[in-house]
């Protein structure tokens, strides 16, 4: 293991580390704009010159950091005149033929050339009689459906060539041109076209890449950034929720080497625009007096809506007590549910699966491909396995008289089947669970059930048949835990509060279940997690506060799916 | 820029003349990728002397390659053309040794005699003509290479000569 | 001085051209003597003769061929020619191509034998056509003549080579670009480390040698190191040059003399001025060095010295200038070339080249300003170290030496608000 030193700081790398990486280690940082972690080292750009002695000789030139590997007695030096020199050199050099462009451009707030100029350039510019050299025609590019591309601003650092290339492995940029005509494209009458493709976005450093979904929406600086996991497939990568006030910009990726790297796909992007367009659920709902069918609809406290679902709860006339997950549940809530359709004496519970496969998200270790359009089918159905329960409804003497196994009412059973019609209770724990929340066929036959208890965020057209409708918060706005496709348990956090009268689910639940029994009440995510700890054998070891920020791997031998493939067929695309 | 009518040669496909030499070339090197500027040349010489799009894909196709990794290699050479050019390609060479002995006035000549600008192409379709850089050829200037032949010492009579004779 | 020519000694003799005519003037006997030789033995006396690269930078050929690993014998390695020639002033390389090109292939051939090659690539630059048709037909010959082939000579020595054409980029001519497009791709220089004889064609140790250069090396072969040695200035300027002489004088062309005549010799055999002029300047070795005065007249054209005077041999490429030249104009065509020859990669040679040739082009056009010579120096002094590749440092040569030798044509264009030398000439 190689100790070299930076700037008198010295430090022991991993062999092969370059002098940008060791850089990081002591705090040293090394401007740079075309090296990336993940993408081959070009060494262009030409930011990131250092001074280099290697056994007390100095090299000749200036050498970049990103190319040269740490080594035993290296020195390097970031702070020389010489260095300066040739970084205010080169910050001159990027901007004499840049646009002024940053009132306009997105990139404004979280740009390399303000960035580096700032702390690396020059206040004044010497290019004053010459023409900047322009793109005509290239200003506003379309790209592909979610990339433009205005190559005025470009600095030619190919970080998004060699992703296309090396990364996303589609190959849809190319470097075109030479010399200071040098522009990135596509084949001409080829699009960029890929899963991944907004991640160029990304690593482009400039304005030059931008989100076609994000264009003029917002100035970053503006923008509040809170850590959070993706919904949109069991990947789970990891993003930051980027919003202003409550109202979601946009979604970045997080770094985090075991999940997802540094990329995010762009149906991931998109979730966020669910939040806020379909319609929203902000107060309880209940209709008709005492839950009677038909009746209007008033507006009414938790407290009367949960009372009301209580009762029902326990009178369980002819009928079972159905329970509905989601994929989108978090594990806290789904555990809750579990605990409720106990004290329901109920075996009829499930999660649903009827979205369809995700893409793969390219990592260290291969990439991680999504299986389902959901986060946590997984985790929810750890707790909400159907038939689980038998023996506490048994002892409760529910329905079924213990003489037989009654027929587990299945999450196919009551999507597709006559489920619901035997159900008293029917509670659907998310109201955008899938396609079926908006399949009117399936929305009717949920229906039939006597009583039907839907908790959601979304206004859904399940939600609105829902005999008690209670509005509970999104994945941003509450704090729980996802379980991705590789069985590993990520933490989120709520990054704003949620509107109107809803509540996280485990607030309501734990509301819910504290009329059965007092030491339920008040239950926050981070002490259910504890539970879910203390008693499932997969959890063992971890507590809410110590889950390590990159997640942690359970083990749970055989994984089953709750609706088979061909079911999930019949149902038609999700709006 | 004149829009010319010149013969648009699309390209014709891979002839077998031009397919066995591919093959006397994929012998030569251990990857299929360095085939790629040969394989150019080859295609160029089908469609006219340019290569059109269909050209740069027929040959990303037949090596295997990204078509945006092969449009990077034509478009970073002198010698691939992306716009459709005169029958005869005429390069003067305007580089310093060649501008000492009178480029210029070959240039002026070109101009005068063909009656359109560089990068243009004539009417008839007969040549199109470029200032270029070094042809190494700097003893013998002003110098100019029309398609694959050098015509040196050249005198503006000379260069009226050399295009009567270029059909 | 009775100079008895070496490289170009069949310029001339077109029967030299086939494969009886060259062994007739004893061609092939090196490659037969090589075979006999151990491999490290051929590197020792090519070491021993001190043959600088002729192709710019003058690097010792031998120490380059003993960089070459040789501790696995089943790894492929590789020799690529440079036959790529594209520095103005330069056509050297052209005449030993078409008029002797077996001498050529037997130089490549020894390099292969010495540092164990089994291919060689001659990369010759796309225009050369008429080169590369004699260089193909002579390979066939060499085939057939078993030269090349499964057993070199009747060896167990195999050695296929053959000719790659470029497409038109002087950055191909620098040697890692030359690896890239080999390879197929855009020629574009790659960062070193590492350097080609450990990563090089295809990822094989490579090693990279002008065709000058390796023209030599059958004469060092046959008449020895000591031979070589002898020719020359010192032990570190040694063996007969190629120098290309253009611009106005009266014969331009290639001309073989000892390496370390004197310009003013070199300008006499040349046949003197053109049309009697005066010089006024010269260029010593092809558009990246450093112009000189017409006082230097009397340099000696050998590595060392021409660098100790601030300039640089490069390819010997010479061009010379007259009184009527003006020296803002031409180094504006040099910044030029560069900047339409930078391949784009690398920040401050892609803007730097640019920005040199607009503030040129603006001087000759009489829109200069106070402050624009300063300007250049500080350009280039941010261009030269900091590129990726040589192209940046060989940009800013003539523009360093047209501030700091003729900074009064400058001051000139700047006051008189237009270029004052004879009528403006196209670009």
């Amino acid at each position: 293991m190689p100790k070299v030193t930076i700037n008198d700081r010295t430090v022991e790398v991993e062999a092969g580390t370059n002098v940008i990486e060791a850089g990081v280690k002591v705090g040293v940082q090394i401007p740079h704009y075309c090296y990336h972690p993940r993408l081959t080292v070009v060494g262009q750009c030409r930011m990131c010159l250092v001074e280099v002695w290697q056994n007390g000789k100095k090299l000749p030139k200036l050498q970049t950091a990103c190319s040269t590997t740490a080594a035993e007695n290296m020195e390097v030096r970031t702070d020389t005149p010489e260095v300066r020199q040739a970084q205010a050199g080169m910050m001159e050099f990027f901007l004499i033929n840049h646009p002024l462009d940053c009132p306009i451009c997105d990139q404004a707030g979280e740009c390399g050339l303000q960035d580096y100029s700032f702390k690396h350039g020059v206040a004044f510019s010497r290019f004053q009689f010459e023409d900047k050299r322009t793109y005509p025609g290239r200003e506003r590019i379309p790209l592909g459906p979610n990339v433009i591309l205005n190559m005025n601003r470009c600095i030619q650092c190919t970080r998004c060539v060699r992703f296309t290339h090396e990364v996303s492995k589609t190959g849809e940029l190319g470097f075109f041109n030479r010399g200071a005509r040098t522009e990135i494209g596509t084949f001409p009458g080829k699009e960029l076209d890929n899963p991944l493709s907004t991640c160029v976005v990304d690593v482009c450093p400039v304005g030059a890449l931008t989100s076609t979904r994000f264009r003029f929406a917002e100035r970053v600086f503006y923008l509040d950034k809170k850590p959070s996991i993706c919904t949109g497939c069991d990947v789970g990568c990891n993003i930051t929720i980027e919003h202003r006030r409550g109202d979601i910009k946009r979604y970045k990726p997080r770094f985090n080497p075991e999940v997802n790297d540094y990329w995010m796909c762009d149906y991931g992007r998109s979730t966020f625009e669910r939040y806020k367009t379909v319609p929203r659920l902000r107060a309880c709902r209940m209709r008709g007096q005492e839950g009677e069918k038909t009746g209007t609809e008033t507006m009414g406290s938790w407290k009367e809506a949960l009372d009301l679902v209580h009762r029902r709860l326990r009178l369980r006339t002819d009928g079972a007590v159905a329970f509905l997950g989601s994929g989108f549940l978090t594990n806290e809530e789904a555990w809750l549910a579990a605990r409720l359709a106990d004290y329901a004496g109920s075996p009829h519970r499930g999660v649903p699966v009827d979205l369809g496969a995700g893409w793969t998200i390219p990592n260290l270790q291969g990439g991680i491909t999504g299986t389902e359009l959901a986060p946590n089918r997984r985790g929810a159905e750890l707790f909400l396995r159907p038939g689980s329960g038998i023996e506490l409804e048994e002892t409760l003497g529910g329905a079924g008289n213990g003489k037989e196994k009654p027929q587990v009412l299945d999450p196919d059973e009551l999507l597709l089947g006559d489920g619901a019609s035997k159900c008293a209770v029917l509670v659907v724990l998310d109201s955008d669970f899938g396609r079926g929340a908006y399949t009117p066929e399936v929305v009717e036959r949920l229906r039939r059930a006597q009583f039907l208890v839907v908790l959601g965020w979304a206004d859904s057209p399940l939600a609105k048949v829902a005999d008690v409708a209670l509005p509970v918060a999104t994945h941003a706005e509450k704090d729980g835990t996802f379980v991705n496709a590789e069985w590993r348990v990520q933490r989120f956090n709520a990054a704003f509060p949620a509107p109107g009268q809803a509540r996280s689910t485990v607030e309501a639940l734990a509301d819910l279940l504290g009329r059965f029994d007092a030491k339920w009440a008040g239950l926050t995510a981070d002490k259910v997690f504890d539970r879910i700890a203390s008693e499932v054998p997969a959890f063992t070891g971890h507590t809410w506060h110590t889950l390590p920020a990159t997640g942690s791997a359970l083990h749970v031998p055989g994984a089953h799916t709750a609706m088979s493939d061909a079911a999930a067929e019949t149902l038609p695309e999700v709006s | 820029m004149t829009e010319a009518p010149v013969p648009q040669t699309r390209f014709p496909g891979f002839t077998p003349e031009a397919r066995a030499q591919l093959d006397i070339l994929r012998a030569r090197y251990p990857t299929t990728e360095a085939v790629l500027l040969p394989a150019l040349h080859i295609a160029q010489r089908l469609s006219g002397g340019w290569l059109p799009d269909e050209a740069i894909q027929a040959v990303a196709e037949e090596l295997g390659l990204p078509e945006s990794k092969v449009y990077g290699v034509v478009t970073f050479y002198d010698l691939f053309h992306q716009r459709p050019v005169g029958r005869h390609r005429i390069r003067v060479c305007t580089n310093l040794s060649c501008q000492l002995r009178g480029s210029a006035e070959i240039m002026e000549t070109l101009h005068h005699e063909l009656g359109v600008g560089e990068e243009e192409v004539t009417p008839d379709g007969r040549c199109s003509y470029v200032h270029f850089e070094c042809l190494g050829s700097c003893d013998t200037a002003p110098m100019m290479m029309v398609d694959d032949d050098y015509y040196e010492n050249l005198t503006p009579n000379q260069v009226r000569g050399i295009l009567k004779g270029l059909k | 001085m009775a100079f008895e020519r070496v490289l170009t000694r069949n310029v001339g003799n077109r029967d030299a051209l086939t494969l009886d005519g060259y062994r007739k003037t004893g061609g092939y006997e090196a490659l037969a003597k090589a075979l006999k030789m151990e491999p490290d033995a051929v590197i020792e006396e090519v070491k021993k003769s001190g043959l600088r690269g002729r192709g710019g930078a003058g690097f010792p050929a031998g120490m380059k061929w003993g960089f070459i690993p040789q501790k696995d014998p089943n790894q492929p390695r590789y020799l690529v020619c440079n036959a790529d020639e594209s520095e103005p002033g330069t056509f050297k390389d052209r005449l030993l191509m078409e008029h002797d090109p077996h001498q050529l292939i037997e130089g490549c051939a020894i390099c292969c034998w010495a540092v164990r090659a089994a291919t060689c690539y001659i990369y010759i630059r796309g225009e050369y056509t008429k080169a590369a048709a004699i260089l193909e037909r002579a390979l066939k010959d060499a085939y057939e003549g078993g030269i090349l082939g499964d057993g070199v000579l009747g060896s167990n020595f195999k050695l296929d080579m053959y000719v790659h054409r470029g497409a038109g980029a002087y950055i191909c001519g620098e040697e890692t670009g030359m690896l890239e497009s080999l390879e197929g791709k855009r020629g574009q220089p790659r960062v070193k480390p590492p350097f080609p004889a450990v990563v090089g064609a295809f990822g094989a140790p490579t090693v990279i040698n002008n065709v000058e250069t390796l023209c030599n090396v059958p004469h060092i072969l046959v008449r020895g190191a000591d031979w070589f040695k002898s020719i020359g200035t010192d032990e570190r300027n040694t063996g007969p040059k190629l120098y290309a002489i253009s611009g106005h004088v009266e014969r331009p062309g290639t001309y073989e003399h000892p390496i370390g005549i004197t310009f003013r010799e070199m300008l006499e055999a040349a046949g003197g001025m053109w049309r009697q002029g005066t010089l006024k300047a010269f260029i010593p070795g092809g558009a990246s060095a450093p112009i000189l005065k017409a006082s230097e007249i009397d340099i000696k054209m050998d590595f060392d010295t021409v660098a100790k005077a601030g300039s640089m041999l490069g390819s010997a490429a010479v061009i010379v200038m007259d009184e009527t030249v003006c020296m803002v104009r031409s180094v504006a065509r040099l910044a030029k070339f560069f900047n339409h020859e930078s391949c784009g990669q690398c920040t401050p040679c892609r803007e730097g080249t640019n920005w040199m040739e607009l503030v040129l082009k603006r001087l000759e056009h009489g829109e200069g300003r106070e402050g624009d010579a300063m300007l250049l120096k500080s350009v280039a002094g941010n261009v030269g170290g900091n590129s990726l590749c040589a192209l940046g440092d060989a940009a800013v040569g003539p523009v360093k030496s047209l501030v700091e030798r003729f900074p009064e044509e400058i001051d000139a264009h700047v006051r008189e608000r237009r270029c004052p030398f004879p009528e403006y000439r196209y670009f």
